[in-house]
């Protein structure tokens, strides 16, 4: 045994480094947040919980297609499609569920959407007691899309998903005018 | 034969042949759009582009004939070039909503912009934003996404011969449609549908419903009619969503009539039965298969116990052989009895009877490649299209590419009788002289004719109207004819002397040397999916499974040993002698399977009074019907979306049907009911698995082993190429050695005349019933897509008789005659002689039947019903 590792032994030397580092941070800010008291600042991109987002006069943007639910890894979206109650040659989701419970917030279904009727949004703290509350409907999603605007907004622009529909450029894109939020006669 | 190099890969083919099939052959697939293989090559879309390798030229594959060492690259990078250069002027007014576009995910044109990356167009311009086309309630035009391949408007025109839909417009603005921007009316087939490589043509009945990658397929057979068509059906979560059809397949070649394609909602309606039910106090109760069974085996007992041929049964014919097979079984083994029949006794029998009886087989002569091959076609009392669709199919395609020589004779027109050489018009009820006429002329030498020969050929030419210069080239043409085939159909099946009228027809063909000579033969439409089958497993009093006289002692042993039990039916019979044996007590218990006789007679005719009698009704059906109200129990029938088992074909096809969808609610197969009930009453079954069943008829009658039109039909569709199943089946038709032979031993040379009904007075008319192109039976009532399409019963007037009493078309008329009356409103047509009325006889409301007489009236020797013509007159409603 070497003099050098006889003296570390007695001294402490190992925990003496490892403390070097518990000292370092003594005099820095602290990183825990007082949760639920204080809130994180979350960067754009953030993938929470997906909501469905309407056009500027309101009308829903999904048109029922079923590609989010076709790419979904988790099985979590169900669309049953159907054709427009007021609009004949329009097509509608007449039932849309997100199953939350099995999301894995893997933000697919959002770039697969052709109509950028999806968006991630920075909600997080959505929490049930049972599995149901988790299910949320379109109409839910439509709510908390309207609520969380901004966000879904931001991220769509983070995923330079805006500019492309934003653009005014027709060529190679979907087509999809919204449908009038004026009903004929009304 | 040249021999060219596709890719480097040598193949040997016609020379007539085009670069497109030179490539299959080799098995390279090239791109389409605008190709079918069963139409005549346009050459319109440029995508199937190949490169020759010697002169560095790009040239369309589906049109260039091939020519001898000619070198193919259909992969290179000019020909890549070519492609993506074309897809991108394709996409140039697309609208490109593939997502809301109900063909995406299975649109070829999607697929080849993926796999050429053309979706973004180095070209500017607008994009198409036409609004729909959604008039019609069974088809969506949409122009913005069409790509004017042509191909909805060529197999509208070529294979179907209907003629709808085609251009309007030239250049930009050339969009498919309806002529003059009408609503379509048509055959609806959906082949356009079928055919369209775009979204530009969907279905309107499930309209962004379904994606198609979200559709389970099952490969089944069509029940419908006979024609045996082979279809998908495509399902999501145990609904049937759509019928779809693959180029190529089955003897339908991927065509399929509107009846297979959009005719199943009645079997997801609400109105299914989906619990047995027994008679309570009067009313039907719902009960449980488990009290069930128990309680109808006790009752069946007592019956039986008390001798044979207590109890019968009746058959629908569309059932798959397996059931027939195991009804025929319970009622013979179990029942005791040979009361059995099917709906075959309503006209079909008529035909199938004395085939049978002369030439040992049901199997026909010829089958729908013959009539390609025929010179002369002879369509008597039949509507090919109307009775089996892919009959008439090749019935016109014969006519227009391969020119053959039709005649039809009929009093009414139908929708071939335009492409006829002649149309023999015989006035309602000349149809079964005229076959005698015919038969006596051809058959025998002069001085061997009837004595009432001449006068009744001038009858006929006189009273019926018949133009003798068209029978006699008619008469000349069948002599010289190498190939002839001559089709019946229903009307003629129904015919008061039907069965006479067969037999000079066989007596005919046999004196004509057609029995030796391939292609030459009579063709009998049955009426419903599985009129053969059914008949060959002998449901019916007259034969034992294999068409065995049911008497026969030898026969009956044959049986005894292969049930392993004895069997102690007596004389038994068909509707007529059951109806009877019930009015006179003989009879206790009825079992019906989807048969209902009620719907046949007159309401006055008595039969409900004689239904009354039994001491046990049971219907089994897949909803209520008329005959529902008088049985005791009521049980729930699976359908044939449902059930596994086969079915035969009007070409003899043994194909299989297999379930798309697990039972509606408690439903059960017919063959299961009967092997529950038959195990309750002590006498089991070998197995209740269909499989099972099908593999021991197969094994004792190993000639009806399943047969298919298989590959060697197949072209090959746009791009996948599939290749002939090879497998060894047994002929659909029959051998026409073993035909002659028989034949020979009882060839009758003299049939006594047939005598015409009377032909209708001043101010009379014939009312005739006759099917519908848009329903089957009369389920198809239920079914909302069908019915869109034909929703209510109309009368077809001739014009001219319309104009003379002034009645205009919709208007309601009052049709009456001594039995009752009816008021119906009507169409005009000149497809109807001016003395007759037709009603499609699926619409049988009570007043309709009404008319006919109240006396049950049976007819030739094989007692079968008639109800296919009366006598009425008819008012206008002011
Ligand atoms: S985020 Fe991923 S897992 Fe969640 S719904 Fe979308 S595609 Fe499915
Ligand atoms: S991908 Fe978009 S438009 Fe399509 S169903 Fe999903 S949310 Fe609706
Ligand atoms: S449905 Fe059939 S008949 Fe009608 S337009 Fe299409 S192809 Fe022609
Ligand atoms: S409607 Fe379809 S099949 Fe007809 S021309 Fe257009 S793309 Fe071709
Ligand atoms: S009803 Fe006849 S023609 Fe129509 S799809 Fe069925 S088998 Fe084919
Ligand atoms: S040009 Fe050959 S398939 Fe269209």
């Amino acid at each position: 045994m070497g003099i050098k590792k006889f003296l570390n032994t007695i001294m402490f030397g190992e925990i003496m480094s490892g403390l070097k580092l518990t000292f370092r941070h003594m005099f820095k800010k602290a990183v825990t947040l007082q949760y639920p008291h204080e809130k994180l600042t979350l960067p754009a991109g953030y993938r929470g919980f997906i909501v469905q987002r309407r056009y500027e006069n309101e009308q829903e943007r999904c048109v029922g297609c079923d590609l989010c639910e076709a790419i979904c890894p988790a099985k979590a979206i169900s669309v049953v499609g159907d054709i427009h109650p007021e609009f004949p040659d329009r097509r509608y989701a007449k039932e849309y569920t997100l199953d939350f419970t099995r999301c894995i917030f893997c933000g697919f279904c959002v770039v697969a959407c052709p109509v950028n009727a999806l968006a991630m949004t920075k909600e997080y703290a959505h929490s049930s007691f049972t599995r149901e509350g988790l299910i949320y409907s379109k109409e839910q999603l439509l709510t908390l899309g309207d609520k969380c605007e901004e966000d879904s907004i931001e991220y769509l622009k983070f995923k330079n998903m805006w500019d492309a529909e934003n653009s005014g450029k027709e060529e190679g894109r979907y087509h999809f005018p919204p449908i009038p939020s004026v009903k004929s006669g009304g | 034969m040249v021999k060219v190099f596709v890719n480097g890969v040598e193949v040997e083919v016609d020379s007539t042949s085009t670069i497109l099939k030179a490539a299959e052959k080799a098995g390279i697939s090239i791109p389409t759009f605008c190709y079918h293989p069963r139409m005549d090559p346009a050459g319109s879309c440029r995508i199937c582009a190949v490169e020759l390798e010697d002169s560095k030229r790009v040239v369309m594959s589906c049109v260039t004939p091939v020519s001898e060492g000619m070198r193919i690259l259909t992969e290179s990078a000019k020909v890549a070039d070519a492609r993506k250069t074309n897809l991108e002027l394709l996409l140039l007014h697309h609208p490109l909503d593939c997502p809301v576009c109900d063909c995406g995910g299975e649109c070829p044109l999607q697929n080849m912009s993926f796999s050429y990356g053309a979706s973004d167009s180095r070209f500017e311009s607008h994009r198409n934003d036409e609004v729909e086309d959604i008039k019609s309630d069974v088809l969506v035009f949409n122009s913005n996404r069409c790509i004017l391949c042509g191909k909805c408007v060529r197999i509208c025109d070529e294979v179907q011969d209907v003629h709808a839909i085609g251009f309007i417009n030239r250049g930009f603005d050339t969009v498919i449609g309806p002529p003059l921007g009408k609503k379509l009316d048509c055959e609806f087939c959906g082949d356009c549908l079928e055919v369209c490589p775009t979204g530009a043509i969907t279905d309107k009945f499930v309209r962004y419903q379904y994606r198609p990658w979200q559709l389970e397929k099952t490969k089944t057979t069509c029940t419908y009619c006979s024609s045996g068509c082979q279809m998908n059906v495509e399902t999501e979560k145990e609904a049937i969503i759509r019928v779809t059809s693959s180029e190529g397949e089955g003897p339908n070649e991927g065509s399929i009539c509107a009846i297979g394609r959009f005719g199943f909602s009645h079997v997801q309606s609400t109105e299914r039965l989906n619990k047995p039910y027994a008679r309570s106090f009067s009313r039907l109760v719902p009960t449980e298969w488990d009290f069930l069974i128990p309680e109808l085996s006790e009752k069946l007992r007592a019956i039986v116990s008390t001798g044979p041929d207590r109890i019968a049964t009746l058959v629908s014919p569309r059932i798959p052989m397996e059931d027939a097979y195991l009804i025929q079984g319970f009622t013979r083994r179990v029942l005791r009895s040979n009361y059995i029949d099917s709906g075959a006794r309503y006209g079909f029998m008529n035909a199938a009877f004395p085939i049978a009886k002369s030439t040992g087989t049901l199997r026909p002569m010829v089958d729908h490649q013959d009539l390609l091959k025929a010179k002369v076609i002879l369509v008597i009392g039949a509507d090919p299209t109307a009775e089996s669709n892919i009959t008439g199919l090749f019935l016109k395609r014969a006519i227009r590419k391969e020119k053959a020589r039709m005649y039809y004779v009929g009093s009414e027109s139908v929708s071939i009788t335009a492409r006829a050489k002649d149309h023999i018009r015989v006035l309602p009820g000349g149809e079964g002289l005229f076959s005698w006429v015919l038969s006596e002329e051809i058959s025998c030498q002069e001085s061997g004719r009837h004595p009432e020969f001449l006068s009744r050929k001038e009858e006929l030419f006189k009273s019926f109207n018949v133009d003798p210069q068209a029978y006699t080239r008619l008469v000349q043409d069948l002599r010289e004819a190498q190939t002839a085939v001559i089709i019946t159909g229903r009307v003629f099946h129904r015919l008061q002397f039907a069965y006479d009228a067969m037999e000079s027809l066989i007596r005919m063909s046999h004196a004509l040397g057609w029995i030796e000579r391939d292609g030459c033969g009579i063709l009998p439409l049955p009426e419903t999916g599985n009129d053969l089958g059914v008949l060959m497993m002998g449901a019916t009093y007259e034969w034992l499974p294999g068409l065995l006289d049911s008497q026969d002692s030898d026969n009956k042993k044959r049986w005894e040993s292969t049930w392993g039990e004895p069997l102690s039916y007596g004389k038994g019979g068909g509707l007529r002698e059951i109806l009877e044996g019930i009015n006179s007590g003989a009879i206790k218990g009825l079992i019906s399977f989807g048969e209902n006789p009620l719907s046949h007679f007159s309401p006055q005719s008595g039969v409900r009074e004689i239904l009354s009698k039994l001491d046990l009704l049971v219907s089994v059906d897949l909803f209520q019907t008329s005959l529902s109200d008088q049985a005791h129990y009521l049980l729930p029938a699976a359908s044939s979306y449902e059930r596994s088992g086969h079915v035969v074909s009007v070409e003899g096809f043994v194909q299989s049907l297999n379930p798309a969808m697990t039972y509606w609610g408690e439903s059960l197969s017919d063959g299961e009911i009967v092997s529950r009930l038959s195990e309750c009453m002590g006498h089991p079954v070998s197995s209740r698995l269909t499989s099972d069943v099908s593999k021991e008829i197969f094994t004792l009658m190993p000639d009806l082993s399943p047969s298919t039109r298989n590959g060697e039909h197949f072209m090959g569709p746009t791009g996948n190429l599939i290749l002939p199943e090879v497998v060894s089946q047994p002929p659909h038709k029959a051998d026409r050695n073993s035909v002659a032979s028989r034949l020979s031993e009882k060839t009758k040379s003299v049939l006594s005349p047939i005598f015409p009904e009377s032909i209708p007075g001043e101010g009379e008319f014939v009312f005739a019933l006759n099917k519908s192109l848009f329903h089957s039976g009369k389920m198809t009532l239920l079914d909302t897509s069908l019915m869109k399409m034909e929703s209510s019963a109309l009368v077809r007037i001739n014009r001219q008789t319309a104009k003379k009493l002034k009645i205009k078309k919709n208007e309601m008329v009052l049709i009456e005659n001594s039995y009752g009356s009816c008021t119906l409103p009507v169409e005009l047509t000149s497809g109807v002689t001016e003395n007759e009325l037709q009603v499609p006889y699926h619409f049988d409301s009570p007043d309709l039947l009404g008319l006919f007489p109240r006396e049950l009236k049976y007819s030739g020797p094989c007692s079968t019903v008639t109800m296919l013509r009366t006598r009425v007159s008819l008012k206008k409603i002011e």
